[in-house]
């Protein structure tokens, strides 16, 4: 194999490193917008940025605890809630991030006319 | 049975190609119009992150949903696993981590985060000069 694409393989940990500050770097700025403004479209957004943090968090580090034991452990109802809940929170921490965006540029739009 | 082989229309799965597809174009569309009012890096940031997770969302997460793309996976020694597979593969990480970290840096700029809070002293004191008549008649 390519050396180049090995190394990113092999440190895939880094883009996701890379992905998680991104995100707090997120959700940081929504929570001192809100803060600053006082519009529930940054609060909004911070809850989104917090529950793609939560997710993808999870996704990184499930291999590295995830194992038969483990899934024996917490029973059916825990392996249904690892399986449904991830992609329940990509998709509303997606949505929440969308969605506080639009309404902080219109909130913007508004302010400045 | 055909309903085995195809997804519902209203399912989630069916539903879910299509939501990502309209995030991903309204992530760019947002983007591009929170770009207009900013700063030069700021708006480079914010554009740059949000080309990275449109094309990311809107294009790759659906293929990968539909079953275009393969899912990459260390463990699995498919003869597809070595080429395309893990060429779509780095090009999902790269699009959507680099995405979300431009995206991330250029909504801080634009909150001002790293900036000092004395810039902002000025108009929080002219504020609570507006506020205060307000107050007392009330």
């Amino acid at each position: 194999m390519n050396p180049l694409l090995e190394t990113i393989i092999n440190k895939g940990l880094l883009f996701d490193a890379a992905g998680v500050i991104g995100l707090g770097l997120l959700g940081l700025g929504a929570l001192r917008l809100a803060r600053q403004h006082q519009s529930w479209g940054s609060t909004m957004m911070a809850a989104g940025a917090i529950a793609l943090l939560l997710a993808r968090l999870y996704i990184v580090s499930s291999p590295f605890f995830i194992n038969d034991d483990f899934l024996l452990k917490i029973g059916p109802v825990g392996v249904s809630l690892t399986m449904g809940l991830p992609p329940l929170l990509l998709t509303l921490g997606l949505a929440g991030i969308v969605w506080g965006l639009w309404s902080h540029e219109r909130w913007l739009r508004v302010e400045r006319r | 049975m055909n309903s085995a082989c195809f997804p519902p229309l209203a399912s989630v799965e069916a539903v879910r190609p299509v939501f990502l597809i309209v995030m991903g174009v309204f992530i760019l569309l947002v983007g591009w119009r929170l770009a207009q009012t900013s700063g030069k890096w700021t708006a480079r940031m914010l554009m740059a992150g949000a080309l990275l997770l449109g094309f990311g969302y809107a294009l790759l997460m659906p293929m990968y949903e539909a079953g275009v793309l393969l899912q990459y996976s260390p463990k699995a020694h498919s003869p597809l696993s070595a080429g395309s597979v893990l060429g779509w593969h780095i090009v999902k990480l790269m699009a959507m981590n680099t995405g979300w970290f431009l995206f991330g840096t250029g909504v801080a700029m634009h909150a001002n985060i790293l900036g000092s809070p004395s810039a902002r002293a000025p108009r929080v004191g002219a504020e609570e000069t507006i506020l205060s008549p307000h107050e007392s008649a009330a």
